[in-house]
């Protein structure tokens, strides 16, 4: 400790009623927050002066062209992420299991899936009549691949498998992260191994889980634009569409960028409430997380 | 009269450690058996083999005269499905050591999580089952608080009643007071003394040798995976015939 260097810093007992506290001032935040606001306003005007046909972006954000792709975006986030979580959840419970075939095929979908560029996944499936022209039964119900594989279909089928591939890793790693203890203790109130999965490890399980599936949630919100490239008119091929005839490039892609960051957005603050809801139980949690970010202050 | 619990035999390997080798123990209905014994002596070994929470590789166990883990056809004795397990288990109570209560539920749906899912009783029974088991172990208002806002030794009591809701006729205690703090020992011992007092059967691994002295109808005491000495705990407390025992007590009292 450093030795006092005048009276005027020593403090005697009978001193403490006569001197006021002042709490620390937190320079450093203002001197930052202001810089930070300067960057912010700098980059707010350099967009607003430059070469950008503003008046145009704000007439094509409610354009129908524009609202539809919107909905078909938002339509095949939620159908990807389905099929994704869905296949997601099967192939971890696969993983863990005791059956070796099971582990097999797990391993395999995993390493195939993740192991394949996303964009040539959505062309293999667009084209998938190059090596099965029919599909069905033979003879009793039976159509043409080409019919089936719309884009629509296509684009679920490789945004979805790709995504449960990433999907069961992050399922896998929930199930592993709860207590061994929980399992045989629902096994000693006679749960079959089923019932025990189902009650006790996934939903304990979701509370490692959905942090990361948020994640993959929002970022399948812009990996949608990928199924452009095989002809589904989502928001970007919207954009595409009306840029190729009036040439207003940065225009569309500013209104399409505007409603992307609105339903991330949106599915932020959905995400919040979710996690909220399951870590029920886990009291614990947020005071932990505030002292870290106290600490860190 | 048949035993409840009886072992012969009973070897368990975990790859090259022997945890068991040979038990022979009998419980009958109504009793209480303790199992004493330093760490690493197979006890609670022993007493998961019971349930099937550690399958055997030698020897076989009987609960309620039903071959355990197995079922005769003929000549042959077919290893049980899960399905079948999980039944078996229904009728037996276990209380571990760390608790674990299931974290994501309120103490009442730890409690009517069995008899509701596993039993498939009515709900609005097991509510009412388990308000009065909460009662019973003197946690009458915590029904809808979560196993982390309640301290160590509610949180065992909580299990003990969880064991309880699914009507067993055998209760297993895997050292149910080790990982509480001292202050709150007394009150678990106090549920399982009044559950002994009911006609409960129970097998409990514990250290509390007090406990072991007032309680238990029989003390059996291991060490090395081998049962050392059995008998009241009068006999096996005041003259160990082995010096095993002797050792063992003489460092624990």
């Amino acid at each position: 400790m450093n030795a006092p260097t005048s009276t005027a810093e020593l403090v005697a007992e009978e001193d403490l009623p006569h001197l006021t506290r002042v709490p620390r001032r937190h320079l450093g935040r203002w001197a930052s927050a202001v810089v930070v606001l300067a960057v912010v306003v700098f980059i707010i005007v350099s967009f607003a002066r430059g070469n950008i046909d503003w008046p145009t972006v704000g007439q094509y954000l409610t354009d129908s062209t524009i609202l539809h792709g919107l909905v078909s975006t938002v339509v095949m986030t939620f159908l990807a992420m389905f099929v994704g979580i869905t296949i997601g959840v099967i192939s971890a419970v696969m993983r863990l299991s005791e059956n070796p075939v099971l582990r097999t095929i797990s391993l395999g979908y995993v390493w195939l899936f993740r192991g394949i560029p996303q964009l040539l996944q959505l062309y293999i499936w667009y084209n998938l009549a190059l090596v099965f022209p029919t599909f069905g039964i033979p003879g009793l119900a039976e159509t043409q691949t080409t019919q089936l594989m719309t884009p629509l279909v296509a684009s679920v089928l490789g945004l979805g498998l790709c995504q449960g591939a990433y999907t069961s890793e992050v399922v896998r790693a929930g199930i592993l992260s709860v207590d061994p203890g929980q399992i045989e203790a629902g096994q000693g109130i006679g749960m079959t191994r089923s019932l025990v999965l189902r009650r006790i490890i996934l939903p304990q399980a979701m509370r490692v889980i959905l942090p990361p599936i948020g994640n993959e949630f929002i970022s399948m919100v812009k990996l949608t634009s990928l199924a452009s490239a095989i002809q589904f008119t989502e928001i970007l091929h919207s954009a595409q569409n009306i840029y190729f005839v009036s040439g207003k490039v940065m225009e569309l892609l500013f209104v399409a960028t505007f409603w992307y960051i609105v339903v991330v957005s949106v599915l932020s603050v959905g995400q919040h409430f979710i996690e909220k809801r399951f870590s029920r139980g886990h009291g614990s949690r947020r005071p932990a997380a505030a002292r870290v970010q106290e600490e860190t202050a | 009269m048949m035993p409840l619990v009886k072992a012969v035999g009973v070897e368990k390997r975990f790859g090259d450690f022997q945890a068991l080798r040979g038990i022979d123990a009998e419980v009958h209905e109504g009793e209480v058996v303790c199992i004493l014994g330093p760490s690493g002596s197979g006890k609670s070994t022993f007493l998961r083999c019971i349930n099937q929470l550690e399958g055997i590789d030698g020897g076989a166990l009987w609960v309620e005269g039903q071959l355990v883990g197995y079922r005769r056809s003929g000549n042959n004795l077919h290893q049980l499905s899960d399905k079948e397990i999980a039944r078996q288990r229904r009728s037996i109570g276990m209380v571990f050591q760390r608790f674990n209560l299931f974290e994501h539920m309120s103490v009442l749906d730890n409690i009517i999580e069995g008899p509701v899912r596993v039993l498939k009783g009515s709900r609005a029974e097991a509510v009412k089952t388990a308000e009065e088991l909460l009662a019973r172990v003197g946690l009458a208002g915590k029904a809808g608080s979560y196993p982390s806002e309640l301290s160590g030794g509610q949180q065992q009591r909580v299990a003990i009643a969880r064991a309880l809701a699914m009507k067993p006729t055998l209760m297993l205690f895997d050292e149910p007071t080790s990982a509480l703090d001292p202050e709150l020992v007394g009150e678990v011992l106090n549920v399982m003394r009044s559950l002994a007092e009911t006609g409960m059967t129970m097998v409990v691994v514990t250290h509390e040798i007090g406990f072991a002295r007032e309680v238990a109808d029989r003390v059996i005491f291991m060490d090395g995976g081998q049962v050392v000495e059995e008998g009241t705990p009068q006999a096996v407390f005041t003259s160990p015939q082995h010096k095993r025992t002797r050792d063992f007590l003489s460092a624990v009292l």
